[in-house]
């Protein structure tokens, strides 16, 4: 498959300059390389900017309703294990709406990937703060001052047991595809923070800025020492970019397979509706 | 005699509930048709009343609520509530050991003041005291012959613990059965009670008979988030699906639920959710989702007394509202309502056939009273059953595909991911025929015409709405769901006392087959709907949408299911006032 392969029919309705262009084409290409099959992926996503993702995108979608991605996504993956499932979202959909889904999918561990483009407001709406609003912003709702501090999606992938955490930012797409491949190759719930900046609404977390405090993960940071990987989530040394997080644990899917295998170990041969309906005889 | 109420009461903890189970089990093995009512607290434990009514009759019955022919009091607070239900020369069955002395009583009833406890004691527990008064019922009513076939439901019901608790249950029961047998003092007439075993049956719950049309209608994915009363689909559905490789997943709150439904329904699987009414408020914008893209899902809302928390164990059909407006929007749904476990089985069968035909949510009304209640259903002949897969696409390469195909139905062919050529984004907003968002008036206009237009393909194939009794009646009785049992019964009695009567039951409420309803308020002098909320909800919707002419209600909101007897009473008013040629106002309350 060619990245060109991946264009949906709807152009992307972005504005110029809106980091989650570099998002798509990363997303795109890492799906190439991967040779995914359009028949056999599937864009999930809830409301806001970047919700509008599937449309974007050659494969089957489902554009659903604000904060909901995860449980269509994770629903779907269930109830077709063959499908690539990736869920795609902003920092609103994820952590304000559909904060609760987004616990309950890392502990549970669907190999799907979850892509979160967060710029740290609603842009949909004509900005007003999210969830990763940085305190003092001032927008219309919050004319004088945002009063409420920042949820970190690294820290909270990673106290919920996501076996995949990584960030990344519009920025640097090279990284940003590496970083999106190397999570559509995990297996188990691989989520991807990146930073992608608004154009219009987000004077404050501009490509500048984060390009300043952006920095790598050093070369020699343990991908399973959790411990650690929480460490430079914390830190506020700079924002640090790269694998934090990665380990290899059964998926939801493995885990059913095997309730499966118990519930028909003695079941006779050619079991049949008929047979369950004899425990109401 | 052919028809038999047995009450067994006490408090939460004394397992009444098992003893009530173990009975009907038996009752419907013998070959008897069995009907029950369970009515029980939200604690497992304490001070809380529990309520097993069975009803034990030759011919099928409608509902079990009425008046009690054995009463079985294993605490001494339910003996002063239920005295008022027992019928002349009735029996009352209770703990000497607890109560020396009835601090109310009737004369008119038999009492048998038992010492249930030393029974139990003497045999090796205190805690089987239930067994000794299931042993003691089953003596009563010994030519019934239930005694053999109760020990092998004791068995079954206690086959996973161990031999040690079958043996206790069994070793109570026959204390109680001798008790009868060789120490009471008889003067009641049930030992005539006699009735012929009418063949095999089967025996579920309303709750089990959804979960079953579940499986049979080929729903592999359940979705749900734990809640009285329906808790026992998803319970259910957890042991049977994965035998048959489908899954059964728990979810963080009812949100999640129906979500995750949609995406696997949305994968080409059947799914559905099960839930009651905090559950079912919560689950609202996504079933928007769902009517929007047409995605086909079942929804089945065991109703509870609400609004909120309301009372959790307790019935009502208040939701109707809810399920027939509840989502914002023009949104097009299908509402079904089934009377009593057969047509719960039945009707849910029928959801899955229209969610997938029509691509439409479809939500299985049901309730509290009809959920837990375990009853006899004729035996399912699965091989007459229709089962209806939704329609898809034929497809090859260079094929344009456009999901919302604007067809004469309205219904468009349905591709599922992991199929060739069929790939579409589906969505909650607004979109083109090709599946692209769009605010356009004429586009919003022609689609919503479009999504509306399947319910009118789909009229023509709803359950045709149900009469009973006389046509030439001229009192008419609209309800709906499960108190349809008791209105049938009330009409039977009618009938004995002379009046007619006929009754309209619609299993559809959702399109309103108005129709139907038409042509029967057109045919009676005087209607009256009967419903389980306050706010008249049903015959609020048949009064603006099917006549002009003035419509009676009767109305119950107190968490029981009506019975049969004060239905019979209103219908008796009713049939007065109109002999006397009173006029009736409209919008008259008779609030229960």
């Amino acid at each position: 498959m060619q990245t060109m392969d991946y264009k949906g029919k709807v152009k992307p309705s972005w504005c110029p300059g809106c980091g989650n262009h570099a998002v798509l084409s990363a997303l795109r290409q890492a799906m190439a390389e991967l040779d995914y099959k359009t028949h056999e992926t599937a864009i999930v996503s809830g409301i806001g900017c970047s919700s509008r993702f599937p449309f974007f995108m050659s494969t089957y979608g489902f554009h659903s309703i604000h904060g909901r991605a995860l449980p269509v996504a994770i629903g779907l993956k269930e109830a077709k294990p063959e499908i690539n499932v990736i869920a795609v979202g902003g920092d609103g959909d994820g952590l304000s709406i559909g904060g609760n889904h987004f616990i309950h999918a890392g502990r549970k561990n669907p190999n799907i990937t979850y892509i979160m483009m967060d710029n740290e407001i609603y842009a949909l709406t004509k900005g007003q703060c999210s969830p990763t609003s940085r305190i003092g912003t001032i927008t219309k709702c919050n004319p004088y001052a945002w009063t409420a501090d920042r949820i970190n999606p690294v820290l909270m992938a990673l106290s919920f047991n996501a076996s995949y955490v990584a960030r990344g930012y519009s920025g640097d797409i090279k990284q940003l595809e590496q970083l999106i491949l190397e999570g559509l190759k995990h297996k188990g719930f691989s989520f991807i923070h990146i930073i992608s900046p608004c154009v219009q609404y987000n004077k404050v977390s501009s490509f500048e800025k984060i390009k300043e405090i952006a920095r790598n993960l050093p070369n020699d940071h343990d991908v399973t020492d959790k411990v650690n990987a929480m460490k430079y989530a914390f830190s506020s040394d700079g924002l640090y970019t790269g694998v934090f997080y990665k380990v290899e644990r059964p998926t939801y899917e493995e885990r059913y397979k095997e309730v499966i295998s118990t519930a028909q170990k003695n079941l006779p041969d050619n079991y049949s509706i008929k047979d369950v309906i004899k425990q109401f005889q | 005699m052919k028809d038999l109420r047995i009450k067994i009461s006490g408090t939460s903890g004394q397992g009444i509930i098992s003893s009530g189970d173990i009975l009907s089990y038996a009752t419907a093995r013998k070959g008897y048709y069995v009907t029950t009512y369970r009515a029980f607290p939200s604690e497992i434990r304490g001070d809380g009343k529990c309520y097993y009514t069975l009803r034990i009759s030759e011919h099928k019955a409608l509902t079990a609520t009425g008046e009690t022919d054995v009463l079985v009091c294993l605490d001494e607070d339910t003996i002063y509530e239920c005295l008022s239900e027992l019928k002349q020369n009735s029996i009352l069955i209770y703990d000497s050991d607890l109560v020396s002395e009835l601090k109310e009583t009737r004369d008119d009833i038999i009492k048998y003041a038992i010492p249930l406890k030393t029974i139990a004691k003497n045999i090796g527990s205190e805690r089987s005291r239930n067994m000794v008064a299931l042993g003691i019922v089953v003596g009563l009513i010994q030519n019934l012959h239930l005694e053999e076939q109760i020990l092998k439901d004791i068995e079954l019901r206690y086959k996973s613990k161990s031999q040690e608790v079958i043996d206790a249950n069994k070793k109570a029961l026959n204390a109680g059965f001798e008790y009868v047998k060789s120490t009471l003092k008889r003067i009641d007439d049930y030992d005539k009670v006699q009735m012929a075993s009418t063949g095999a049956k089967l025996i579920m719950s309303g709750n089990e008979a959804i979960g079953l049309a579940a499986l049979v209608s080929g729903c592999r994915f359940f979705a749900g988030y734990p809640i009285t009363p329906a808790t026992e689909i998803m319970e259910w559905l957890a042991k049977e699906l994965p035998k048959f490789g489908g899954k059964m997943v728990q979810c963080e709150d009812e949100i999640a639920a129906i979500n995750y439904a949609l995406g696997a329904s949305y994968s080409g699987v059947k799914a559905m959710t099960a839930t009651s009414g905090p559950g079912f408020s919560l689950m609202q914008e996504a079933l928007g989702l769902a009517s929007m893209a047409e995605i086909p899902i079942v929804i089945a809302d065991v109703q509870r007394c609400g609004p909120s928390t309301g009372v959790p164990t307790k019935t009502e059909q208040s939701d109707l509202f809810a399920a027939m407006y509840g989502t914002h929007g023009d949104c097009p749904k299908i509402v079904l309502a089934p009377m009593n476990v057969a047509d719960c089985f039945y009707q849910t069968i029928n959801a899955f056939n229209f969610a997938e035909q029509y691509q439409v949510p479809v939500i299985v009304l049901s309730d509290a009273s009809l959920g837990p209640r375990r009853e006899c259903v004729d035996l399912i002949d699965l091989d007459k059953l229709n089962i209806i897969n939704r329609q898809k696409p034929v497809l090859k390469e260079g094929d344009t595909y456009n999901r919302y195909e604007d067809t004469p139905s309205g219904i468009s062919p349905i591709s599922c991911p992991g199929d060739l050529y069929g790939e579409h984004v589906v969505t909650g907003l607004e979109h083109t025929p090709q599946n692209a968002p769009t605010p356009e008036p004429h586009v919003h206009r022609m689609m919503t015409e479009k999504r509306f237009r399947k319910l009118e393909t789909a009229a023509g194939q709803f359950s045709k709405a149900k009469t009973y009794g006389d046509e030439n009646a001229s009192i008419g009785i609209i309800s709906w769901g499960s108190t349809s049992g008791p209105v049938f019964e009330a009409i039977d009695k009618a009938k004995e006392n002379g009046i007619k009567v006929q009754a309209l039951y619609p299993r559809t409420l959702y399109p309103l087959p108005t129709d139907w309803i038409k042509g029967f308020i057109k045919n009676k002098d005087v209607v009256i709907v009967i419903e389980a909320n306050y706010n008249a909800q049903f015959k609020s919707t048949i009064v603006e949408r099917c006549t002009k002419t003035e419509v009676l209600e009767f109305l119950k909101y107190d968490g029981t299911p009506f019975t049969p007897e004060e239905i019979y009473e209103e219908i008796q008013k009713v049939s007065k006032l109109q002999e006397s040629k009173y006029s009736l106002t409209t919008n008259k309350h008779t609030h229960f």
